[in-house]
């Protein structure tokens, strides 16, 4: 088993340490028995202690069954050693039956002692605060200060009559059996089994009892004699039903106490209670069993009534405090505010020998761990968080190396934007010589042109025929346009007129023009676009050496043969925005 | 005694650890991520340059053999490279239909008064017959396309009439 240290001596971040291995090697983020009350567990054991006797009880609070426990010999109870070895004995057999914890409830009926509280303390306080500080400074609500409260502990018991005096008072317990109940935290803790431990007063859970069995007569008070090896405990009530007053008297050695009938009459008459009833329940196995008949003897005019809880199989008449302490709150019968306040609010099921302080606040305390677990929850969802951020990044970033761009080299843009250059560069001077030597005017075109202008039997002869190209300024604009022009003449006779007359139209010579461009496959013919025009000029007159004497001469191929000359001229300009214009600039 | 040390160091220290881890991952992924963008707009400028350049190498490639065909053409003197491709021109052809009568190179720019780059005119006179002179034309401006006709006067011979006079000015563009 681990060793923990009170957070007090450790530093911040140890402390948080010592919660998480508190966290992680015991059950108590997971199990609420550590943090619960003994007798709200569902598996029990009740230890009841009379000074003569001691008796063990397991009970299944669950299913309400009750059986012997281990047996405790008074060996076990001052011998811890003793106790220890007998220990895990007991932790098995109750994890034999399933349970998930152990609420071992000590009813200590050996000892019981009263004392009263201090005026200030009755008169200024309410029950809560009375309750607090005789937790924390019992000394300082008692009326008795020499008592040294240190050394015991002390529990308020309140009066709930409503009449004029003290409010509670202090009962009080040795802590004599601190190590006995410690022994089973102990193994609890390193077993990490929860094992809660509740130390009960017997008179006090006993003084509950009666609201279950008792009937006293209306209107009347009465006393319940709480008959104990030990000690004789009284406790006064109204005839309201209400406690006015609980006091204890020690036999000291002797079966009753001394002066048990006068200190019972007199504290009745100081209480004002006249012929209170009497009830008495013996709560020992070896109790003065001739007291009842003694208190008849002497109070033969008032109600005197041994009482007992009801039989039960699993139970002695005289050890019935684990059954009422278990009880269910439905089964009181007797109403009063005193009864009403010991169920309600628990008084008397108070825990009179808790675990110290210091050894309760090694422990974080429920709410810190489930705060520890809820954050260890926190955590791991934050860790999947981180990690599935990781992971979408990491898919993120192999996506991105998985693109040739992320591997790019900027180098490498400059070198191809060099090539780049380089070829439009050399793009650019192929595309300055293409143009430049276009084939915007050839000799061997313009004599097809020519053949096919005039083919051979079409009455036409010609004279002469020139062709001259020329630039035409254009300023300003990167490309020159140029201009075409051609002059033929010659002579015709009279059936060759009518294709003069065809030719002299824009659709007879621009047919002309497209068949020659489409004969030869030179674009410069192309008549189709919008920056290029075509004029036609044929102007046609008689031959004035034309002779008609004879049908012989009409055979002859002499000039005088033709009737009329023609004179041809076409022009061809192409504008500066033409494909085939010319390149104003130097080559690049 | 613990509530502090556990909210302090169970869920303050570990969400400030979580949010600086998942902050440094999203600055860095965001970083990567406008590095990324950066490099993409580069590397998309870049696939266009590179195909730009391939469209251009394949254009030149197909080109260039041309070019250097015309640019070593035009290296040459023009009157003594026609004279020289006529010489090979009229091996090929009847001598009695290619007559070479005169040649000159007169002052004058022709077609290519209006442009900077630089040309020159090439006169030449022949005699012949109409079809050899045409092939002769089109064996000479196959293989010289610098020249660029700038005037052609087609006559009947005088003396032989079967044969024609033929006087052809080329503008002839040079390097």
């Amino acid at each position: 088993m681990a060793s923990y240290l009170h957070p007090a001596s450790l530093n911040e971040f140890q402390r948080y340490r010592q919660a998480n291995a508190i966290l992680g090697n015991t059950s108590r983020a997971t199990s609420p028995d550590w943090y619960r009350q003994a007798l709200d567990l569902g598996f029990q054991l009740h230890i009841r202690i009379d000074g003569t006797s001691i008796s063990s009880f397991y009970h299944d609070h669950k299913n309400g069954t009750w059986e012997g426990g281990p047996t405790l010999t008074d060996e076990h109870l001052r011998n811890l050693p003793s106790l220890e070895s007998l220990l895990p004995g007991i932790l098995k057999y109750v994890r034999s039956f399933g349970a998930k914890s152990l609420g071992v409830v000590l009813h200590i009926a050996d000892e019981f002692a009263t004392a009263e509280l201090s005026q200030a303390a009755t008169s200024a306080e309410s029950l809560e605060e009375l309750r607090y500080a005789i937790h924390t400074s019992p000394s300082s609500i008692l009326a008795d200060s020499s008592i040294p409260a240190d050394q015991a502990s002390w529990r308020i018991m309140p009066y709930t009559s409503g009449r004029h005096g003290p409010v509670g008072t202090a009962i009080c317990l040795s802590r004599q059996w601190d190590g006995f109940l410690c022994a089973f935290r102990t193994i609890g803790e390193e077993e990490n089994f929860p094992v809660v431990t509740q130390a009960l007063s017997a008179p006090l859970v006993a003084l509950q009892g009666l609201g279950q069995v008792l009937h006293p007569t209306a209107e009347r008070p009465f006393v319940a004699i709480l008959q104990y090896p030990w000690f004789t405990a009284m406790a006064f009530f109204n005839e309201h039903a209400n406690l006015v007053l609980i006091r204890s008297l020690q036999h000291r050695g002797l079966r009753r106490p001394t002066n048990f009938r006068h200190a019972l009459t007199t504290t009745s008459a100081s209480l004002e209670l006249m012929d209170p009833d009497l009830y008495l329940a013996p709560l020992g196995q070896s109790v003065d069993q001739t007291l009842c008949a003694d208190l008849k003897l002497t109070f033969p005019n008032q109600r005197v009534e041994e009482i007992r809880q009801a039989d039960h199989a699993d139970f002695p008449a005289w050890a019935t405090e684990p059954l009422i302490s278990t009880s269910a709150e439905e089964s009181q019968t007797l109403q009063s505010n005193t009864f009403d306040a010991l169920r309600e609010q628990k008084w008397a099921t108070q825990d009179f020998l808790p675990p110290i302080s210091e050894a309760q606040e090694i422990y974080p305390v429920q709410g810190e761990m489930k705060m520890l677990r809820a954050f260890k929850l926190t955590r791991l969802a934050l860790c999947a968080l981180v990690l599935l951020t990781i992971i979408w990044a990491s898919l993120q970033v192999i996506y991105i190396f998985n693109q040739p761009a992320w591997w790019f080299s900027p180098t490498e843009a400059a070198s191809t934007k060099q090539k780049v250059a380089r070829f439009t560069q050399e793009k650019k001077k192929i595309d300055y010589w293409d143009n430049m030597l276009a084939d915007r005017s050839k000799a061997w075109i313009s004599m097809e042109s020519l053949v096919r202008l005039f083919p051979e039997g079409s009455g036409l002869q010609l004279k002469a025929y020139s062709y001259a190209a020329h630039p035409e300024s254009t300023p300003g604009q990167a490309m020159t346009g140029f201009s075409k022009e051609w002059k033929i003449t010659g002579l015709a006779k009279e059936e060759a007129l009518e294709y003069l007359n065809t030719l002299n139209t824009r659709e007879g010579i621009a047919s002309h023009f497209d068949q020659i461009a489409k004969i030869t496959g030179n674009e410069a013919y192309q008549t189709d676009l919008p920056t290029r025009s075509l004029i036609v000029n044929i102007r046609t007159s008689e031959n004035p050496s034309f002779k008609t004497n004879s049908e012989a001469d009409m055979q002859s191929k002499g000039d005088s043969s033709f009737p009329f000359t023609f004179d041809l001229t076409i022009t061809q300009r192409f504008e500066g925005t033409d494909p085939m214009a010319i390149n104003a600039a130097k080559a690049p | 005694m613990y509530k502090q040390p556990i909210i302090f160091f169970g869920l303050i220290l570990p969400l400030l650890a979580a949010v600086a881890l998942i902050g440094a991952v999203l600055y860095g992924k965001s970083e990567m991520e406008a590095s990324f963008t950066e490099k993409s707009r580069l590397y998309s400028g870049f696939e266009m340059t590179r195909k730009t350049a391939m469209g251009l190498e394949k254009l030149v490639a197909d080109k260039r053999p041309d070019l250097e065909r015309w640019t070593e053409s035009m290296s040459q003197q023009p009157s003594s490279e026609v004279t020289r491709q006529l010489r090979n021109i009229s091996a090929s052809l009847p001598a009695k239909e290619l007559q070479l009568t005169a040649s000159d190179t007169p002052s004058g720019t022709g077609l290519g008064a209006l442009s900077a780059q630089k040309s020159s005119l090439q006169r030449m006179a022949f005699r012949g017959s109409f079809r050899t002179m045409q092939k002769a034309f089109l064996e000479l401006e196959t293989k010289m396309p610098q020249l660029q006709l700038q005037e052609l006067k087609i006559e009947p011979s005088q003396n032989q009439s079967s044969l024609l006079n033929f006087q052809v000015t080329y503008t002839a563009w040079e390097n």
